[in-house]
């Protein structure tokens, strides 16, 4: 297991200064993402801003506890740049033109191999900055923020990844049927986009949903609640069951997936 | 006319062959629009609401939105930026189309087949929130809207349609693309409504013509734009005005043409 796991961090890190490299050559690219994400996560801002300009609170969060659920989700998401995302925003394309071979022939999980062979620091840095930014703020702006609740929030922030993570093998599972990535993708954006919103705003049916079948809202809520100084255990542990569960499901099905993949052009 | 009609043809079955991805997308589209409900849900039962809206009328307000998502806000200048930098272009400078025309006739067939698609979901929707719906209450309101929506299409196709033909000037700029798009759907109030945004950016939408692709139709459906004739003859001009300059601007465009890789 140990082994295992060092030689899969041994990869990954490989894998992370070969497309470091590759990101370098292109620096204007780089500026433009990071633009790009700025001006987007600012709309975004907006949107709450003005939202909070008519109203007090949205399920009894405020404006600058918001900014905190908004700023997580750009964290997260620099995260799964970092460790899996641009993979399966590629796998389309690999599967349509046959190219997915390599994945499945090479000595590493395809999962694995899939996810790591795009690592990317930049793609979402500008997001990722930002949610530093505004957690940051929104956090010097609370009234009962303590240091404390800090280690729990990052902790609670690889809890989030995984849960992105499930979310996408089972999602993209589908490109063995559909063979195009592209919509799939979309659900998986709007996914992510959803989970900037409180996890209070649900009830009844819809908490169920958007818990266990479309666990948006636990992304950001989850952390973000942690940060705010609320110690709140069942929450925690409900985020920690969702994330096994999901993960497990979601390599099953990728898992049983793969073979209906058509290796086309071979 | 007809070389046009045989382009809404095949873009049609084209359409048809792909209805499985579209249907997808509509559903990521609708999951956000679901979350949204929700939203003003959780605000109007913690007895808060929003400017001289009711929770029904803004319900009703995101439900018009999904619809107007698929029917009006067009998405081609993707491929024409695509079609520009790629060089395949190049095939319209020898044939007998117009290319503006060509691309109107595409970009009607897509909105119509999308719309087709989206009212059977719009539907079951206003029939599951059937009491948290707006209808209009007479028959002229129902016109003034279709029309209302008709101006807005073709007004959100020009638009789409200068940014794509920006390629011609500038040759990577997906991303400024997205920024407009973005800016452009944000001032048209695809994503909040105008009236709520403070008072200076209210002022600055309302001389934009943005606002006649969302935000019009929607306030007239609600019936808070019962005399929308100004708006009509206003998005009417822009339309024209568009028209020419656009038709005036693939002319340059062409001279600038590079038919790189051709």
């Amino acid at each position: 297991m140990g082994q295992t796991l060092r030689r899969y961090f041994a990869l990954y890190r490989s894998f992370l200064s070969h497309n470091l490299k590759n990101e370098m050559m292109y620096r204007v690219n780089f500026a433009i993402n990071v633009g790009l994400d700025i001006f987007f996560t600012t709309v975004n801002v907006i949107f709450f801003a003005i939202l909070y300009g008519n109203i007090e609170t949205v399920g009894g969060w405020t404006f600058h506890q918001t900014l905190i659920l908004v700023g997580t989700v750009g964290i997260v998401r620099e995260m799964a740049y970092l460790t899996f995302r641009k993979g399966f925003l590629e796998l389309g394309e690999y599967v349509r033109t046959g190219n997915f071979d390599v994945m499945l022939t090479t000595p590493m999980s395809t999962a694995s191999h899939l996810a790591f062979r795009h690592v990317s620091l930049t793609e979402s840095l500008g997001e990722g900055l930002m949610g530093l930014v505004l957690v940051g703020y929104g956090f010097s702006h609370l009234d009962q923020a303590t240091w404390i609740s800090i280690p729990f929030y990052v902790l609670m922030l690889f809890n989030s990844l995984a849960i992105y993570y499930g979310f996408c093998l089972m999602v993209s599972s589908l490109v063995f049927w559909l063979i195009k990535s592209q919509e799939l993708n979309t659900v998986i954006y709007y996914f992510m986009n959803t989970a900037r919103y409180p996890r209070d705003i649900y009830h009844g049916l819809g908490k169920a949903f958007f818990t266990f079948l479309i666990p948006s809202s636990l992304i950001a809520t989850t952390p973000a609640t942690l940060l705010t100084g609320k110690i709140d255990a069942p929450l925690m542990a409900l985020s920690l069951f969702v994330a096994a569960g999901l993960l497990s499901l979601g390599l099953f099905i990728w898992t049983r997936s793969l073979n209906h993949y058509g290796s086309a052009s071979s | 006319m007809q070389k046009y009609w045989t382009v809404f043809r095949v873009n049609w079955q084209n359409a048809l062959q792909y209805r499985g991805p579209t249907a997808i997308s509509i559903l990521g589209n609708l999951l956000h629009i679901l979350v949204l409900l929700y939203l003003w849900n959780a605000i109007y039962q913690s007895e808060q609401s929003l400017g001289d809206y009711s929770l029904s009328d803004l319900i009703t307000y995101y439900i018009l939105q999904l619809l107007i998502n698929s029917m009006v806000l067009s998405y081609i200048s993707w491929q024409i930026g695509t079609e520009i930098r790629e060089g395949s272009f190049s095939n319209f400078l020898i044939k007998p189309v117009n290319y503006l025309h060509y691309w109107f006739t595409i970009n009607l067939s897509g909105k119509l087949f999308e719309g087709l698609m989206i009212s059977v979901v719009g539907l079951i929707m206003a029939g599951v929130l059937a009491d948290y719906i707006t209808l209009p209450d007479n028959l002229t309101t129902a016109l003034h809207f279709a029309f209302a929506m008709i101006l807005g299409a073709i007004l959100a196709f020009e638009f789409d349609f200068a940014i794509g033909i920006l390629a011609f000037w500038l040759v990577q700029i997906d991303s400024f693309k997205y920024m407009l798009q973005y800016g452009m759907f944000f001032l048209a109030g695809a994503l909040l409504p105008l009236d709520l945004f403070p008072m200076l950016f209210q002022q600055i939408a309302h001389a934009l013509p943005f606002r006649f692709m969302v935000y019009f139709p929607i306030r007239i459906f609600l019936g808070k734009e019962t005399q929308p004739y100004e708006g009509f003859m206003i998005a009417g001009l822009w339309i024209v005005g568009l028209y020419f300059i656009l038709q005036f601007g693939l002319k340059r465009g062409i001279t600038r043409y590079e038919a790189a890789g051709k």
